[in-house]
């Protein structure tokens, strides 16, 4: 199937938030059968989104909702360009844009709650970016290619020869999916310590919003998963469901986890996993 | 096509409750009960909520709170009153600090009664939450 | 042209000499404004006259010559910093300004100095535009700013005594000595004007006269001519060896191993201009003078004048130990600089990291030497000049506004300072967002370093990832802090009106420029930096801006969207704002909120500095510590093997 990359990044952005949601929805029926629940219907993400984009929105302040939409429309973005064969270097700068934007739309709240939320937010971005731009310029360097249509169409296995980044990948994930540590704040259910954190202060379509971003940086995630088993995207899918299985775990297991351990041990993991297996890279070559 | 009665997120809210209503209402995020099958969620925050599920009675510290709490909720939104001292004040009904039930303060839809309020009871007062919540909804709209 | 050269550079002076015997005010505010326009006018003339050529070399007009020009003003320029240092009981100062004219005397005395060729004292190309550019306009609107700022900030200080005809005499001699530095070929020649912005800066550090102000004045002044000292042993060594003090010729190649020492101390001249670590003490403390100076001084001129050397010097130290060894001191410190910001509460100081750190960046480009490294240090150059400028403008501006210089009280600047915060944005966007701001060219020095060998392009990538991701985190602070909003009094509206239009008409242009070098950077990369690049780097002719409309459309619209959405509230007169959620509490939206037993409580919101996790203290000297070693190694390795 070999489509013009831009076709690909139109598909992405109608196709991801389905994606996202049903990923989501699937998250909390394993969640659910993890508890022995039953749990909610499949579509149950797609029915809340729904309903809070007909409930009323109550604005604490205007520029939450324009910051939002921009951290919407930068998300998709991101997922469109990283597709669309734009530089993926570029795109990792993109993507901590649009994660910052969510930070402001936060922190634009006088509320400690929000604000704290924000904080911290800013802190996942810390301790993440490095990792995400060492990530993709290492793939950039194993391949040789810079468009993630490159990347998949090199004769080059990137999974092999960056063990240590794939590894480092699944720890930063955990991480940007929310599922770990507790107090790093998102709305996912009665497991925060900041009430709703972030999105305290966010109601109606705003929170709708925020949703829809989160789907679309699952989507995201999936597809940087894919780019580690470039020989094969059915595998690279299959990887990321099982990854994606063990956050379910992780975060029916881990409630103790705290921002400071998070920060220390992503930068540790990062520095020396990725940069470990990023000198090796050039060293050996 | 509404989209509140598959996705009724509450907002539990213990005035002065003796804790009995409120263990029951956890008791409906269990297992056994799980109305999570329903697409409700126990979310903390009023600006996420659609139904405000209050145990207790009023007294005179809680009647900005719940004023409060009632006020950052988006429209549309009901109010449920879960267990004897929400409806009426209860056994404390004659307390000196007591004001009353919630409707002392607020427009309640649908009044749960019972002391302790089974969770069947507080499910079922959840259902007819979600048809109040539909008509005002409909007005609304 | 050369006519032109002497006049940027006498000029300023002469207005300079001028303004020191100005004591109306009202008259100070013609002269500077004036004399600001023209020389604005005669940078753009002389870029112009230049037009988009390859390098030239000229002389003194009319048969002009130096004479002994420049030993005596060596030798005033001693006398001056020993009476200084006398006056103040000082002793470090002295020596290193002795040592410097005991080596130009006997440099004078023996004969030995090689034959001048008069045609080339100046060097003009595209990179000397640029710095002549952005000191002609940059500079001029600093100085235009001042008329206000300084009104403002000696209003609300009266206890420092208030010496502005020697500020702006300063501001005006310091722009001549940048305008002959950057045109200098003849090292002894350039070697004058260095030592003169050291001396300005000394100056208007200690403006205010406070024991502190003195103490970081005469830090910033010994570490300055530490720097100075080595580029007159390099001029010595140089002349000792028989080699050409033609600074054109000393890089037009891969240096041999003869030049080496010299060239390390040329290096140590610009690192301790470019206040890159073991030295980046000087900056910080020059953050306590007026924000004028920061603007001009150390953000947008004379630290350049440290990485405009070594950028000139790229070529031949580029592939030595030498290089390399320029090149890890500039980023490390990029890196350590990033991790200390992450802990500062005094937005000034943040600026100054920022800057020590964006320094640092053009450093390990220049360090590194290619055609990419070089493009990428001239538009960290350029952007970095101006949103910086801005940014320590603005936050002059609202310094003088709020009294305070701590982030903590910058919040829900929005709301009370409205156009101001579209200012500041811009400025930031500027900085970090902005497509063809400092994010382009770390995304081009990201795939420059894929492209260097070994394990040093993994160390740099490293350092580059970490490091970009610190800046975004004290920057994303600041942003938090201006975005918020509150509702504002009538009174808090009005303090942004007693804001003076010499500030006003500095920032816009400055905050117009941001945007505007923003969105023609495709122009001025073919027309100006990449064809520098490859004249430095003799390189086949090729394209360095490898962006395509989606990724510019996106970064435009990411960079513009927070300044306007600033200039649309600043529009509105009234927003309906409901209550912020606070656990149930009644709360007003100026953020008091009833407590648990009574009684009312202010929210206060305070950053995360990271207080657990990173002690900046501790950083900063392992920072010191570390360049410190690395320095060493390049005064002594460096200097030996290619």
């Amino acid at each position: 199937m070999n489509l013009n990359p831009v076709v690909y990044g139109v598909l992405f952005i109608f196709l991801a938030p389905v994606f996202g949601g049903l990923l989501a929805g699937i998250d909390r029926i394993t969640s659910a059968r993890m508890q022995s629940r039953v749990g909610p219907p499949l579509l149950q993400p797609f029915y809340d989104l729904g309903k809070l984009l007909q409930k009323d929105a109550r604005q604490v302040n205007p520029i939450a909702e324009p910051l939002l939409i921009g951290h919407l429309g930068l998300m998709a973005a991101t997922g469109a360009m990283l597709l669309g064969g734009t530089d993926l270097i570029f795109v990792a700068f993109v993507f901590a844009l649009a994660a910052l934007f969510l930070v402001l739309a936060a922190g634009s709240v006088n509320s400690p709650y929000s604000f704290a939320g924000a904080e911290r937010e800013l802190i996942v971005v810390l301790a993440s970016e490095p990792f995400f731009i060492l990530m993709l310029a290492a793939i950039c360097k194993v391949t040789g290619e810079s468009s993630y249509g490159g990347v998949l169409g090199s004769a080059v296995m990137v999974a092999p020869k960056l063990p240590g980044v794939l590894l480092a990948f699944m720890f930063v994930a955990t991480i940007k999916l929310r599922k770990s540590p507790f107090d790093i704040s998102t709305s996912h259910h009665a497991h925060q310590e900041l009430v709703s954190g972030l999105t305290s202060d966010m109601s109606g379509r705003l929170l709708g919003y925020v949703e829809m971003a989160h789907w679309y940086e699952s989507a995201i995630l999936a597809a940087f998963v894919v780019l580690f088993f470039n020989w094969s995207v059915p595998l690279g899918l299959v990887a990321f469901a099982i990854a994606y299985g063990a956050e379910v775990l992780v975060d029916n297991s881990t409630s103790r986890a705290k921002w400071q351990l998070v920060l220390r041990s992503t930068w540790a993991v990062t520095l020396l996993l990725v940069g470990g297996n990023v000198l090796a890279l050039f060293l050996i070559k | 096509m509404s989209f509140f009665s598959k996705s009724p997120w509450i907002l539990h809210y213990d005035a002065s409750s003796c804790n009995g209503c409120d263990i029951e209402v956890l008791a409906c995020l269990t297992p056994l009960y799980d109305v999570e099958r329903f697409g409700v969620i126990n979310t903390g925050n009023p600006k996420h909520a659609d139904i405000l599920l209050i145990t207790g009675s009023v007294n005179e510290r809680n009647i900005d709170i719940i004023q409060n709490l009632y006020g950052q909720m988006p429209d549309p939104k009901v109010v449920v009153a879960v267990g004897a001292c929400a409806c009426s004040g209860g056994i404390f009904a004659r307390a000196y600090n007591i004001q009353g039930g919630v409707d002392k303060v607020l427009p309640v839809d649908v009044y749960v009664p019972g002391c302790a309020a089974r969770p069947e009871s507080i499910i079922d007062g959840v259902v007819k939450g979600i048809e109040a919540l539909e008509q005002k909804r409909k007005k609304i709209a | 042209m050369s006519s032109l050269i002497v006049f940027l550079v006498v000029f300023p002076l002469v207005v300079g000499g001028l303004l020191l015997g100005v004591r109306n005010g009202k008259l100070r505010n013609v002269i500077v404004v004036l004399a600001g326009l023209v020389v604005a006018g005669a940078s753009v003339v002389t870029a112009v006259t230049f037009g988009n050529g390859n390098a030239i070399f000229f002389g003194l007009p009319n048969g002009l010559t130096l004479g002994q020009g420049l030993l005596a003003a060596e030798i005033a320029i001693g006398l001056f910093v020993v009476v200084v240092s006398i006056q103040h009981r000082r002793i470090l100062a002295p020596i290193l300004v002795l040592s410097q004219v005991a080596i130009s005397v006997y440099l004078e005395l023996s004969g030995k100095m090689p034959e001048l060729d008069p045609g080339r004292l100046f060097w003009f190309d595209r990179l000397a535009m640029v710095m002549v550019l952005i000191i002609g306009i940059v500079g001029t609107l600093i100085c235009i700013h001042s008329l206000g700022y300084m009104r403002d900030y000696h209003r609300s200080s009266p206890l420092i005594k208030g010496r502005r005809t020697v500020f702006f005499c300063l501001l005006f001699v310091f722009l001549g000595a940048m305008f002959g530095l950057v045109v200098s070929n003849y090292l002894p020649l350039m070697l004058i004007f260095w030592e003169m912005t050291t001396l300005c800066s000394f100056l208007l550090i200690g403006y205010t006269r406070t024991k502190e102000t003195i103490g970081y004045a005469f830090n910033a002044l010994n570490m300055n001519m530490l720097g100075g000292l080595g580029f007159s042993i390099a001029i010595l060594l140089l002349v000792n060896g028989n080699q050409s003090l033609d600074l054109a010729t000393l890089t037009s190649g891969p240096a041999s191993a003869a030049l080496l020492p010299a060239l390390a101390l040329l290096c140590l001249a610009g690192l301790t201009k470019a206040a890159q670590m073991p030295f980046s003490s000087w900056l910080l403390g020059a953050m306590y003078a007026p924000s004028p100076t920061s603007a001009l001084l150390h953000s947008s001129t004379m630290v350049k004048a440290g990485v405009f050397l070594l950028l000139r010097l790229s070529p031949a130290i580029a592939g030595s130990n030498l290089g390399t060894l320029v090149a890890f001191v500039g980023m490390l410190t990029f890196l350590f600089v990033s991790l200390v910001g992450v802990t500062e509460q005094n937005t000034k100081k943040v600026l100054a990291y920022s800057t020590i750190g964006s320094l640092g960046l053009i450093v390990g480009c220049a360090g590194l030497g290619s055609p990419e490294l070089i493009w990428v240090g001239v538009m960290i150059i350029i952007f970095h000049a101006v949103a910086k400028g801005l940014l320590f403008l603005v936050v002059g501006t609202i310094e003088n506004r709020l009294y305070s210089k701590d982030m903590e009280n910058f919040d829900t600047l929005l709301s009370r300072l409205p156009l101001v915060s579209a200012l500041a944005l811009t400025g930031i966007a500027g900085m970090f967002i902005a497509p063809f701001g400092v994010v382009v060219a770390k995304w081009t020095a990201i795939r420059a370093f894929l492209e260097v060998p070994g394990w040093q392009g993994a160390a740099l990538l490293v350092i580059m990832a970490f490091g970009s991701s610190l800046t975004i985190f004290y920057w994303g602070k600041l942003l938090i802090k201006v975005l918020s909003m509150r509702s504002v009094s009538e009174y808090e509206l009005s303090v942004e009106k007693r804001i003076t239009r010499f500030e006003w008409l500095a920032e816009i242009t400055l905050a117009v420029g941001v945007i505007g070098v923003a969105a023609f950077i495709g122009v001025i990369s073919e027309q100006v930096v990449g064809p520098q690049a490859l004249a430095t780097f003799k390189g086949a002719s090729q394209s360095f801006l490898h962006v395509e409309p989606v990724m510019l459309a996106t970064m435009i619209v990411a960079m513009l969207f927070l300044p306007l959405l600033a200039l649309w509230v600043s529009r509105q007169k009234h927003f309906d704002m409901s209550d912020f959620y606070a656990a149930g509490r009644p709360v007003t939206s100026t953020g008091v909120m009833g407590a648990a037993l009574g009684g009312a409580r202010t929210v206060t919101l305070r950053n995360y500095y990271l207080e657990g996790v990173v002690n900046g203290g501790l950083v900063f000297r392992a920072g010191t510590l570390v360049c410190g070693v690395l320095l060493a190694a390049l005064l002594t390795v460096g200097m030996v093997a290619r």
